[in-house]
């Protein structure tokens, strides 16, 4: 991944207290996934996984009043190193972007990075730079200016 | 996740992604410019710097107002707080999902002690 497609996307990292391989297989086992991965206000999850290079998944997260699939594809498989597949939901309006998880041994525990990319068309690698960093330097220099009489 | 409406975000995205639109932008962040001011900053053609403030118009960035013979513009950064909202909620639904993997795995490992 070079630098410019770094910055047009979302990237969250932590370390836990777990080893590469828990973690991992914490992504792509759907018992897990049904207990760890509602974000917010996300009350039941529900995942079918074809674990392997290629094969699909679909994440269906449920809140009081709505319900949110997700789809898409593994393209990386490498445990316990890195996670990549294709995500499209109702957020990203029905195309694809793409995750990658990488995990990183921290001491006893693993640094998970999460890359959330290609987020949405105007994010595409062709744009060079990075629509993030110019979004935060607008902000600033905005706010700089609105100090002004 | 989210409720949000990226497709009008395009537009802004859009328009982000050109350095001497974000240079307007950021030139226009400080004090609202006339065209005329804002063409002479730029060492391209006036023809091209009107076809980037039309683009950033109508991605609802620039305000235009006509006073006299002078076109004026002006910032408008609701859009682009649209757009950091947007991001915001990807940035929490990862943060939200890692803090939960932080729950599960650690007690599982409780668990089995």
């Amino acid at each position: 991944m070079n630098a410019a497609l770094a910055t047009a996307a979302v990237v969250v990292r932590r370390t836990i207290a777990a080893t590469a391989e828990e973690l991992f297989d914490a992504w792509l086992d759907p018992e897990a996934m049904a207990v760890w991965m509602r974000p917010g206000s996300i009350l039941n999850t529900k995942a079918t996984v074809d674990a392997r290079t290629g094969g699909r998944y679909e994440i269906v997260m449920q809140s009081a009043t709505e319900t949110y699939p997700h789809t898409g594809v593994y393209r990386v498989i490498d445990r316990p190193r890195r996670l990549v597949f294709t995500w499209i939901s109702r957020g990203t309006e029905q195309r694809e972007s793409l995750v990658t998880v990488d995990f990183f041994a921290r001491g006893a525990g693993t640094e998970v990075v999460v890359t959330h990319e290609q987020l949405p068309e105007g994010a595409k690698p062709s744009h060079t730079e990075g629509w993030t960093s110019a979004l935060a330097r607008l902000e600033e220099s905005r706010r700089q200016g609105s100090h002004r009489p | 996740m989210g409720e949000y409406m990226p497709t009008q975000l395009d537009g802004v995205f859009n328009a982000l992604s050109d350095p001497t639109r974000r240079a307007i932008l950021a030139r226009l962040s400080g004090s609202e410019a006339r065209v005329t001011d804002i063409a002479a900053d730029f060492p391209i053609s006036l023809n091209s710097v009107s076809k980037h403030i039309r683009m950033l118009e109508r991605a609802g960035l620039v305000r235009r107002s006509i006073i006299g013979r002078d076109h004026l513009l002006a910032l408008d950064a609701g859009p682009l707080e649209e757009a950091q909202a947007w991001i915001e909620k990807y940035r929490r639904f990862w943060d939200d999902s890692l803090a939960a993997l932080d729950t599960y795995v650690t007690s599982r490992k409780e668990k089995r002690k």
